[in-house]
């Protein structure tokens, strides 16, 4: 039980993020932020308004250089399948 | 087939002792006690979420779990915090925890 907020379960911590900004962090070197409107129990998830941070890391000659490019593009609407998710973080509730 | 299977042994003693009873349980337990505790938990990439106030909220039976006041350490470095986190069950490798049970 957690006195502080009113989760009994992972999925919880998604419900009360529909219709706000999240955060989400994907396979891949990639994440994602927008407007959370739907999601299953797969974490498949729809969002809107999605701008996407894909992380490019230098690889000259098998080892991975210091400096990391990174890419971003946005899109009005993304359905995310759910096994590309690792993470997801709502906005602070605090 | 009826007598393939193995003779019954010799030795008709004692059974085997039980498991000593100090502090074993079974992994279930072991979650169940970790719930609102601190935790260190790494995923298979190697990422690690840890913090001095990192606080495991709940979990459930794909060992998705919610997280709070967590810190994203890479390789030793602290990447991003998050006030709550939910990581998906499947990237998990391990839960530590970070506090006596």
């Amino acid at each position: 039980m957690d006195p502080s907020s009113g989760i009994q379960e992972p999925f919880d911590l998604i419900r009360l993020s529909l219709s706000e900004r999240v955060f989400v962090k994907l396979r891949g070197d990639r994440e994602i932020t927008g407007i959370l409107h739907a999601y299953d129990g797969h974490m498949n998830l729809i969002l809107s308004d999605v701008e996407e941070t894909i992380m490019l890391v230098d690889v000259v000659d098998g080892v991975a250089e210091g400096e990391v490019k990174v890419a971003k593009r946005k899109m009005e609407m993304l359905f995310v399948r759910g096994d590309g998710v690792i993470l997801v973080s709502p906005p602070s509730r605090t | 087939m009826a007598d393939s299977t193995p003779p019954p042994p010799a030795d008709d003693q004692s059974p085997p002792p039980p498991p000593p009873q100090s502090h074993t349980g079974s992994p279930t337990d072991f979650l169940k006690g970790v719930v609102g505790k601190r935790v260190i938990v790494r995923l298979t990439s190697g990422v690690d979420y840890r913090g001095t106030t990192s606080l495991l909220s709940c979990l459930d039976g794909y060992m998705n779990i919610a997280l709070e006041q967590t810190e994203e350490h890479v390789n030793g470095v602290v990447t991003n915090r998050y006030g709550d986190a939910f990581i998906r069950g499947n990237n998990v490798l391990y839960i530590s925890a970070a506090e006596a049970l």
